[in-house]
């Protein structure tokens, strides 16, 4: 038969042949679109030209770049944490369990400062010992209001220390901690302090030959400052008025001395985490799984404050307990929402979102013929770089699976944020998979009141590592108020491109200046060494490694 | 029978299982993470560039090392001005060898900068000590100062200028 018998063609030919064009362009044209184009996403911090032998070069975010100004307060008028009220808003929001307006807690705030006015002298420092609750918030900003020096720590074990070293005249602690400050003092033979104490404690409770310590309740000092006493000082925006200790994971202590500043920029790099589309406002409700004792769980609060949204930590941010701390799992993050509307936005740890994921996947699981397609095509938008929390198999599958598993928080959860850990790279795909909302994975450290590194918000990009040693998921650019370089880099790999892994160090608004052992502060804006292994990328982009 | 089912001629076998091959695509999307990453992004989604942005070595130059670093084959272009390097190989056309200011390329233009003049005498002889500057009156430091500040922002601040025998 001739070649032309074989082409022969008829009515079903034509059939085929529209249904072959259509199953094409289908194909071909109806590829999710990604959510960032990815050219942004390969230049991510914005490198210098110039590095010093054994460093990398000074990493900037892309968007503030190398000749830019960082930017340090959220609005114009927020110079101390104290602005961070805004006097015209004045609908009530949750605090923990306590609904209050900006004026109610303006007013308590004031009456408490006065009251510790009269207890303390201007020059003294209070050390704050509670978990975090709405009388830590009222507690540090009075002290800020009357320039008094606090102390927080990070860990109980640094009490000893920093009782020593520092000699706070006056410890503001809760009733269940009492007794085992008691004993501390006791041992430590300084028994001038006084002791504020938050909640119902035995009032018996003060051992023999301790009768300089004085303890009043907190309510009792709140409430003698009814009559508001103007503090003596304004506090400035560049004057220290805290001071943070936390344990080094070679477990040593380190302190750090943070002024207003560093927490105005804290919040303004915390509010930038989220995209101009969903960014916080008051409809929202923030949860964290970060202590108020750290620099970055406060700068949480007063983001949520600043915005006048409603706030609530998890119970596994409790530093001062006598029981064992809660595990990071999916009961402790449903234990917060009990007495506040339904979170909307979410900072929490690597293994919280662990949890999460490994129990909404299970739970999807048991629809099974459907579950299989829909983790295809959710994970096929995912690597074009789409992620919807509105898809097809969303309403099939995955919402169902939400529900069971986070309640009503399933409906208004806009986005995670992810800090406090390394989180594993295979982690990272069904974890978005599982929530369908933006997962920001950011950097934090002890020393800084804000993120160090964070990703773009809509940043899917799946990265494998090249080495052969798993590494975790990368941490993105420097934030948008943050300069970071990497010490200790071997200069021949880098010349021959590389890429540079040393320590990490940073600097910027956000960071506070660090003590010395001997409780002395450096010199302002230097560069503080986080102790963290850290990596760059080709696109900007940072991977910390673990520590040095 | 056999051949019924070819749907009567190649065409349209051939036009069925590339329809079929493609809705299968299309309902069973791949589930695998890509093993190679692209360098462009034009090839995917998740890509890395190739290489860093190039960077230069902080280095401390003296007045012999810098004096090769004048444009000559195409080389880089580095001036000094009060102890600081700076790479100018942008600004070819001034710096040049054939440029209007290539008298001080590969040395040291501290003194012309201050006095604002591109003649020979202001420049000392490379087996010199440094030139200490300590007959510039205040405008011409201010002025030179002007110069400094100009230079890093345009240009690339890459090393220092130190005596001949202290490397």
């Amino acid at each position: 038969m001739a070649v032309s018998d074989y082409l022969v063609t008829d009515d079903l030919t034509v059939l085929l042949g529209f249904i072959g064009v259509t199953v094409f362009l289908l194909q071909n044209l109806y590829k999710p679109q990604p959510l960032v184009h990815p050219i942004l996403l390969g230049r991510q911090s914005d490198a210098g030209r110039v590095r010093h032998p054994g460093e990398s070069t000074v990493y900037r975010n892309y968007g503030t770049g190398l000749l830019g100004r960082f930017p340090v307060r959220p609005d114009k008028d927020v110079n101390v944490v104290n602005d961070f009220l805004k006097p015209e808003f004045d609908a009530p929001r949750t605090l923990w369990s306590t609904k209050i307006t900006n004026a109610q807690l303006k007013t308590s705030i004031s009456a408490f400062g006065s009251g510790i006015a009269r207890l303390v002298s201007e020059e003294s420092t209070v050390l704050i010992l509670l978990n975090d609750c709405i009388e830590f918030l009222i507690s540090d900003l009075a002290l800020s209001e009357q320039s008094i020096a606090s102390i927080t720590l990070n860990s109980p074990k640094l009490l000893t220390g920093v009782l020593e070293m520092h000699r706070p005249d006056a410890i503001i602690t809760d009733a269940t901690f009492l007794p085992h400050v008691l004993e501390l003092i006791y041992d430590a033979r300084e028994h001038h302090h006084k002791i504020i104490v938050v909640g119902e404690s035995d009032s018996n409770l003060k051992p023999k030959g301790m009768k300089e310590v004085e303890i009043y309740s907190w309510n009792e000092v709140e409430s003698t400052g009814k009559v508001p006493q103007a503090p003596k000082n304004t506090p400035q925006s560049d004057s220290p008025y805290t001071v943070s200790f936390f344990e080094s994971p070679s477990g040593e202590r380190r302190g750090v001395q943070l002024t207003h500043e560093n927490f105005t920029s804290g919040v303004t790099a915390i509010k930038s985490l989220f995209p101009v589309a969903s960014s916080l406002s008051t409809l929202d409700t923030i949860v964290s799984a970060h202590s108020l004792s750290t620099p970055y769980g406060r700068a949480i609060a007063y983001t949520a404050l600043f915005e006048g949204a409603s706030f609530a930590t998890l119970p596994s941010t409790t530093v001062f307990h006598v029981k064992d701390a809660p595990t990071l799992d999916v009961t402790d993050v449903l234990s917060a929402i009990n007495r506040i509307p339904s979170p909307t936005v979410l900072f929490l740890k690597p293994e919280h979102v662990q949890s999460l994921t490994s129990a909404v996947i299970s739970r999807a699981k048991k629809s099974f013929f459907l579950y299989p397609l829909a983790w295809r095509h959710k994970f096929a938008g995912l690597r074009e770089g789409f992620l919807s929390k509105d898809s097809l198999w969303d309403r099939t599958v995955f919402d169902g699976a939400r529900e069971a598993v986070l309640g009503k928080m399933a409906d208004t959860l806009k986005a995670v944020v992810i800090s406090g850990g390394p989180l594993p790279f295979d982690s990272l795909a069904p974890a978005r998979i599982a929530l369908s909302v933006p997962l920001i994975n950011i950097h934090t450290h002890g020393s800084a009141a804000g993120p160090l590194f964070a990703t773009h918000a809509s940043d899917m990009q799946m990265l494998p590592s090249s080495s052969a040693t798993p590494e975790p998921a990368h941490v993105g650019a420097p934030s948008i108020n943050v300069e970071a370089k990497l010490v200790g880099v071997d200069d021949d790999v880098v010349e021959k491109g590389a890429d540079p892994i040393g320590e990490i160090l940073v600097r910027g608004p956000p960071v506070g200046s660090m003590l010395s052992a001997e409780g002395e502060s450096g010199e302002k804006n230097a560069w503080v060494q986080t102790g963290e292994k850290g990596r760059v990328m080709t696109n900007g982009a940072f991977k910390v490694l673990g520590f040095m | 029978m056999g051949y019924a089912l070819d749907f009567g001629t190649p065409v349209n076998t051939a036009l069925l299982v590339y329809i079929l091959y493609s809705v299968q695509k299309i309902v069973f999307p791949s589930a695998s993470t890509p093993t190679t990453i692209p360098n462009e992004f034009k090839h995917g989604y998740s890509w890395l560039p190739k290489a860093h942005p190039p960077t230069v070595i902080f280095k401390a130059y003296t007045p012999k090392t810098l004096e090769p670093f004048s444009g000559k084959n195409g080389g880089r272009i580095l001036l000094a001005i009060n102890g600081i390097v700076f790479d100018v190989t942008a600004g070819r056309n001034f710096y040049g060898p054939d440029g209007m200011y290539g008298n001080f390329a590969g040395r040291d233009a501290s003194r012309g900068m201050a006095k604002q003049s591109f003649d020979i005498e202001m420049l000392t002889a490379i087996d010199q000590p440094l030139d200490k500057l300590d007959d510039l009156r205040p405008d011409e430091i201010e002025n030179m100062k002007g110069w400094i500040d100009h230079f890093s922002n345009k240009y690339i601040i890459c090393g220092k200028l130190v005596e001949n025998d202290a490397v």
